[in-house]
């Protein structure tokens, strides 16, 4: 036993200072790094290993496809089984970084003999990807501050939540591989400008190009980059470095971002991309005045040419930029990033946009339940940053304050604050502790090593100046690690709390507790899914709200009329048209689709609350926008929404109500309820004794959540 | 009078550009006409649109960004090369010119693809 | 002994089955008969034997006999059914209204007479097909200008109708010229249901009424809205005749002569055999009845099918209909068989054209759109069978490698982007080698 310790002591005492930090900071760091997988392999432990949600069936067929076919295939990909009967240019509208990245990993994997399934790699692929994104925090961390502060930021993002919600095993998404590479261009560009590189600009341009391949948030880079310049440009921090990196990466980066179809000339052509362009030119003209200032070495003669070209150039850029607006050919700003600058447009003018939960407004407690202590820590490392302004810490501020502005506007967005607020928190933690420990640690010192050195003395002295004023300084700053200790183990409980409650759920399976609290599985989902693969013919058209269309394509294998893409909002509307119409005119719809079935998913035996009649208004919504025989009043009663008997008619008769509520009259749901009770709505149902004349029920789930019906054809002799 | 005195201003700042620009050493001054030759490529190209029209937009846009990449490139190299930039004394021209033409290769190989 | 006695009959039926109507022989053989009174036989034998001798197979029965079975073991045991039942008020064994539309529905034909004392069943069966008779159950046709003129009835229920419908298909070739005489209850038909035809309809004048009552409101059913004699050929080609008058039928009918009110000549016989049989060979598919085989569809040049075509694609399609003569597969001639390229709505309608043989072909290119086309021939000529054929076919846009190569509008651009790849190479050059 002593000869082991003996060992350890000697070894330890072996490794210089230098070599003991190295092995902590990648001990640290690999522990990290496993932390950030394993917190989000929750559902793959108590469901199974699966894709969850909806957007991420889209990706995983996508990935399927390009492993099968290959990448022109899929570059060139037609796809007829989505919105039928137009059909969708999937390689021309989607963002292949996601596929490419997962499809590589798993040919890798192949190449190494592992025979892994595409699905496997696809669920794996976000906790990956955040492992990554922890260790470019760690190197992000260092260039802002120092190491220990990147310590503390890859630590603090591998479990904030705000990244966990949309980087769990089995959320297959663009936002997964996204961050990473946010990060990583954010760090890479910070790198260039520190440096004046142009291989650190090459590379942060690769990390752009990676962005913009992967999501559509590459707005935000395009858009944060040339602000931080003209803020430097500004303040007067300006330097040949910022000349160099910005140009490079702009230029690099735009040739690059324009191969990717989805994203195409917008660089020049759209106006969220507009001001890095101005800012690119405003660059060209500022330095050029610069140089041709160091030229002259006379004021007055330049301050004239400056007065003459300065006039030029913003007069020409001002009219470049109105003509260009004005004849349309710079495109406005989209609804999707207008509504970020105006919330209230959406909610008025685009009911697609703002029908998606995920485009609400924050709440308090959303931002509560996402960063905990960071919340508290933020404003903490904001002033930290401006005591030690630099061209890396002004970049930060930056970036938190805008990305804190946006997740304000969008729910959604909170994942984009999310490194912002680590690394600016982790300055604060970092450098608290530093300064708490070193008061506890040159407390000590005066007492043993007295009059040694010079340094030690002068550094002594400063600090016993202190400490002789404040004797109890040493029990505060011990007092105050602990209760920094505290804090950060709160929020790492608090943190895994929040994972495995809200944030592990695959949302296709449904979980409950059953009246002796053992836990009942709802799959009713695939069931549905498989019956339609198994029992309906090949090209069978289904026709269901856009939500369920990703899911339908790939598990289900069947033809959709709409899907989550939402691009065509007419064809949206025409379905919703359909559900919200009485049944002798859907028909008339439906036969002008060439509608095989229809999929209703119905809560009321379970009291499953997002189930389409909770989503009802929003089809008489989107598909009153487009067709205005729809009206919303119809459906409502003193402006209230209701499905029992006191409901409007045109609501108790409409197609709609019909699928989900057939045969529900005589089903009793809850004990000591009146038969037809809908538990998700808990009121008893207004029509029970529905007859359906132009379709027939084909399948209902064992629980009653998903229903399919079948389109009858045309009468015979009519 | 304020004409004239323009003209005085012009001609003066003219000759002063002129005599401050003959001191520059003649490396910078090959990047410069390196640079002039790029930037008026750009400008032909632009011209060329004007006249005829911008189809095909994406081999115009590969035209004109090879054109004004290669000048912005190649007016970093400069910056890094020359010797009275102070934040640049560390850096050795030869891991400058290095990064240049790694960058150009990456600049041309992506105008290839992109050209159509 | 017993196993090839069985094997024999086995045989048999397996023939006789072989020998039923089926898509290849598309004329019914078997047809069921019900009577409500087993004299109709005999007051109808003229227009029976027609039947038999042109090779139908009859079964009589009584209409409310309880062995009568459309079916067995889900096996339908006839072909065509004639129901010659007007006052039948239930018919016997498992047979209803609803198995009789089953039995159409399943693409059985069937013939209905109703009389003036048509009973609800046959009104409920004729309502179903699309056919309203009068809802006056003692009304019948009255027509005081093209009544029949005959010594014995003087009410002019018995019509001397000619309004026939224009149609070689269903009624011959041969112009009726004798009218056709009419004694029974007319019908409406809903003009917003193309399934119906009216084959013989009243004349201007005529009004639906009790003869026997005089007239307190004005009639609702008159002049040539009123249908004496429909069909209606349904979705799935199955066709129903409905005459309002059973002896239109009768042996009586058929021989007598007849003059028509106004009119001066006097036809030694009656219209009513040659329209009885023209009709009754029209709904029993010996006439009219089409079938496309075939449809082929390929690229200009290739000769396989292929699953996905592009844009601005030439393609040809060709498919092949025949006609039925009564015993063999004619080709059939016609020069306005179209077909549609379909989306939503044609982006392309040709007609196409033929080769006298029953080959229709046409060649056109694929429009300027992707997505999900159908090839769509709805082919629905008066008294025709109704073709309607789909074939669904994705269109793709251009590959990344689709497009043209080189474009001669870009040379300058080309040629910048390769002065700037050797501008650098020699720049290279000179600023390295500079000294």
């Amino acid at each position: 036993m002593e000869k082991a310790t003996d060992l350890f002591s000697l070894k330890s005492l072996k490794l210089k200072t230098k070599q003991q930090e190295l092995l902590l900071r990648i001990s640290i760091l690999g522990l990290v790094y496993i932390l950030a997988f394993i917190t989000r392999l929750f559902s793959v432990l108590r469901y199974e290993s699966m894709i969850h949600e909806f957007d991420p069936y889209f990706n995983y067929r996508t990935t399927l496809y390009l492993t099968q076919k290959g990448f022109y295939d899929f570059w060139n990909w037609f796809d007829s089984e989505s919105w039928y009967p137009l059909g969708r240019i999937i390689g021309g509208t989607l963002y292949p970084g996601l596929m490419v990245t997962a499809a590589f990993i798993y040919w890798t994997l192949r190449f190494l003999r592992f025979a892994v399934h595409i699905r496997e790699v696809c669920v794996l692929t976000a906790p990956f990807f955040a492992s990554n994104t922890t260790l470019v925090a760690y190197f992000f961390g260092k260039e802002l501050w120092d190491s220990g502060a990147g310590l503390v930021a890859a630590a603090l993002i591998a479990i904030c939540p705000g990244y966990i919600s949309r980087s769990v095993a089995g959320s297959y998404d663009n936002e997964g591989v996204a961050i990473f590479a946010l990060l990583l261009t954010f760090y890479l560009f910070v790198k260039a400008v520190k440096t004046g590189s142009l291989a650190w600009s090459l590379a942060s341009a690769f990390g752009y190009f990676y962005m913009v391949s992967a999501w559509g948030g590459y707005v935000f880079i395009i858009n944060l980059i040339p602000l931080y310049v003209l803020v430097l440009l500004v303040v007067g921090r300006y330097s040949m470095r910022l000349y160099v990196a910005y140009n490079c990466m702009y230029i690099l980066g735009m040739l690059l971002a324009m191969q990717i179809r989805f994203v195409g000339f917008q660089h020049v052509q759209s106006g969220e991309h507009m001001a890095a362009m101005g800012v690119f030119f405003l660059m060209q003209v500022f330095y050029f005045l610069d140089w041709l200032k160091h030229l002259l070495n006379d004021q007055k003669l330049f301050q004239a040419f400056l007065r003459i070209t300065l006039t030029c150039a913003i007069s020409v850029g001002a009219i470049a930029l109105g003509v260009g607006t004005a004849s349309g050919y710079i495109s406005p700003w989209t609804g999707r990033f207008y509504s970020l600058l105006d919330p209230t447009y959406a909610k008025d003018h685009i009911p697609i946009i703002a029908s998606v939960s995920e485009h609400q407004p924050t709440a308090w407690s959303s931002f509560m339940f996402d960063f905990h202590i960071l919340l508290i820590l933020f404003p903490a490392g904001l002033y930290f940053c401006f005591k030690r302004l630099s061209d890396a810490t002004i970049f930060i501020v930056m970036y938190g304050l805008t990305s804190m502005y946006f997740a304000g506007v969008m729910v959604r967005l909170i994942l984009v604050a999310t490194p912002a607020v680590c690394l600016i928190s982790a300055i604060a933690v970092s450098a608290t502790i530093k300064n708490l420990s070193q008061l506890v640690r040159t407390k000590a010192k005066p007492t043993q090593g007295g009059s040694g050195k010079g340094t030690t003395s002068t550094k002594a002295s400063s600090k016993g100046a202190l400490d002789r004023s404040l004797p109890y300084q040493r029990n505060g700053a011990i007092a105050l690690l602990v209760g920094a200790f505290y804090l950060l183990t709160r929020y790492a409980i608090h943190c895994t709390w929040v994972t495995s409650e809200a944030y592990s759920s695959p949302s296709i399976v449904l979980a409950a507790r059953g009246a002796h609290g053992n836990r009942v599985i709802f799959d009713d989902y695939r069931e549905a899914y498989y019956w339609l693969r198994q029992n309906t013919p090949q090209d069978a058209k289904v026709m269901s709200w856009w939500d369920y269309g990703y899911q339908i394509t790939a598990m289900g294998n069947r033809t959709v009329i709409v899907d989550n893409n939402t691009w065509n909002n007419t064809h949206i509307a025409t379905v919703g048209r359909a559900m919200s119409s009485y049944e002798d005119e859907a028909y008339e719809i439906m036969r002008s689709l060439d509608v095989d079935y229809v999929l209703v998913v119905f809560g009321g035996v379970t009291g499953y609350s997002s189930d389409d009649i909770n989503k009802f208004l929003w089809m008489v919504r989107i598909g009153g926008g487009v067709f205005p025989v729809i009206k919303e009043p119809d459906y409502l009663v003193n402006g209230e929404y209701r499905v029992d008997k006191g409901a409007a008619p045109k609501m108790l008769n409409c197609l709609m109500y019909k699928l989900s509520y057939y045969r529900f009259g005589e089903l009793t749901t809850e004990y000591g309820q009146p038969p037809g009770y809908d538990r998700a709505r808990g009121v008893e149902i207004g029509n029970k004794d529905i007859k359906l004349e132009y379709l027939e029920e084909a399948f209902t789930t064992s629980n009653w959540i998903v229903r399919i019906y079948k389109v009858k054809p045309p009468k015979n002799r009519w | 009078m304020a004409k004239s005195s323009a003209t005085k201003d012009a001609q003066a700042l003219f000759h002063s550009l002129r005599s401050a620009y003959a001191a520059t050493p003649t490396n910078l001054k090959i990047i410069d006409l390196y640079v002039v030759f790029a930037i008026s490529t750009a400008l032909i190209q632009v011209v060329y649109m004007a006249l005829v029209g911008s189809f095909p937009f994406n081999s115009f846009l590969s035209g004109v960004l090879s054109c004004i990449g290669t000048a912005v490139l190649a007016v970093c190299l400069r910056i890094q090369v020359n010797k009275e930039n102070k934040e640049f004394k560390d850096l050795p021209p030869e891991r400058a010119f290095a990064d240049f033409v790694l960058c150009n290769l990456v600049l041309h190989l992506v105008i290839m693809n992109f050209l159509g | 002994m017993s196993r090839p006695l069985l094997s024999l009959l086995t045989f048999l039926f397996l023939s006789i089955i072989c020998n039923a109507f089926s898509p290849e022989n598309p004329t019914d053989r078997k047809v069921l008969v019900l009577l409500d009174d087993l004299s109709v036989k005999s007051s109808h034998s003229l227009y029976f034997q027609s039947l038999q001798s042109r090779g139908y197979d009859l079964d009589f029965k009584l209409a409310d006999d309880p062995r009568v079975a459309l079916q067995r073991y889900g096996q339908y045991l006839y072909d065509a059914l004639i129901l010659f039942s007007p006052t039948i008020e239930s018919l016997g064994g498992s047979l209803n209204a609803a198995a009789i539309l089953d039995f159409v529905d399943s693409g059985h034909d069937l013939i209905l007479a109703a009389d003036a004392s048509a009973s609800d069943l046959i009104r409920e069966i004729a309502t179903e097909c699309g056919v309203d008779f009068d809802e006056d159950q003692a009304a019948m046709v009255i027509d005081h200008t093209s009544f029949a003129v005959s010594d014995t009835e003087g009410d002019h229920t018995l019509i001397a109708g000619d309004n026939f419908i224009q149609s070689d298909v269903i009624l011959g070739k041969e112009k009726i010229k004798a009218p056709v005489l009419f004694k029974g209850i007319g019908h409406s038909v809903n003009p917003a249901n193309s399934l119906v035809l009216k084959v013989l309809s009243a004349s201007p004048a005529a009004y639906s009424a009790n003869p026997k009552s005089k007239l307190s409101t004005p009639p609702t059913l008159t002049g040539s809205a009123i249908g004496l004699v429909s069909v209606v050929q349904a979705r799935n080609n199955a066709r129903i005749l409905i005459s309002g008058s059973l002896s239109m039928f009768s042996n009586r009918f058929f021989r007598s002569g007849v003059q028509k009110a106004g009119s001066t000549i006097n036809h030694g016989r009656s219209g009513n055999e040659q329209f009885v049989t023209e009709i009754s060979k029209w709904v029993f598919h010996e006439r009219g009845h089409l079938k496309a085989v075939n449809v082929r569809h390929h690229k200009v040049g290739e000769a396989d099918e292929p699953s996905i075509y592009r844009i601005n694609d030439e393609l040809e399609y060709s498919l092949e209909i025949y006609e039925w003569s009564g015993t063999s597969w004619e080709p059939y001639v016609a020069d306005d068989v179209q077909v549609q390229f379909y989306m939503m709505s044609p982006y392309v309608l040709k007609t196409m054209s033929t080769d006298q043989k029953g080959i229709y072909y046409t060649s056109f290119k694929v429009p300027d759109v992707y997505g999900v086309f159908q090839f769509k021939v709805e082919y629905k000529k008066l008294g025709v069978t109704s073709l309607s054929l789909a074939k669904q076919i994705p269109v793709r846009p251009f590959r990344h490698n689709e497009y043209e190569r080189f474009i001669t509008a870009a040379f300058p651009y080309y040629g910048a982007s390769f002065s700037m790849m050797g501008g650098f190479f020699i720049f290279s050059l000179v600023y390295l080698y500079h000294k």
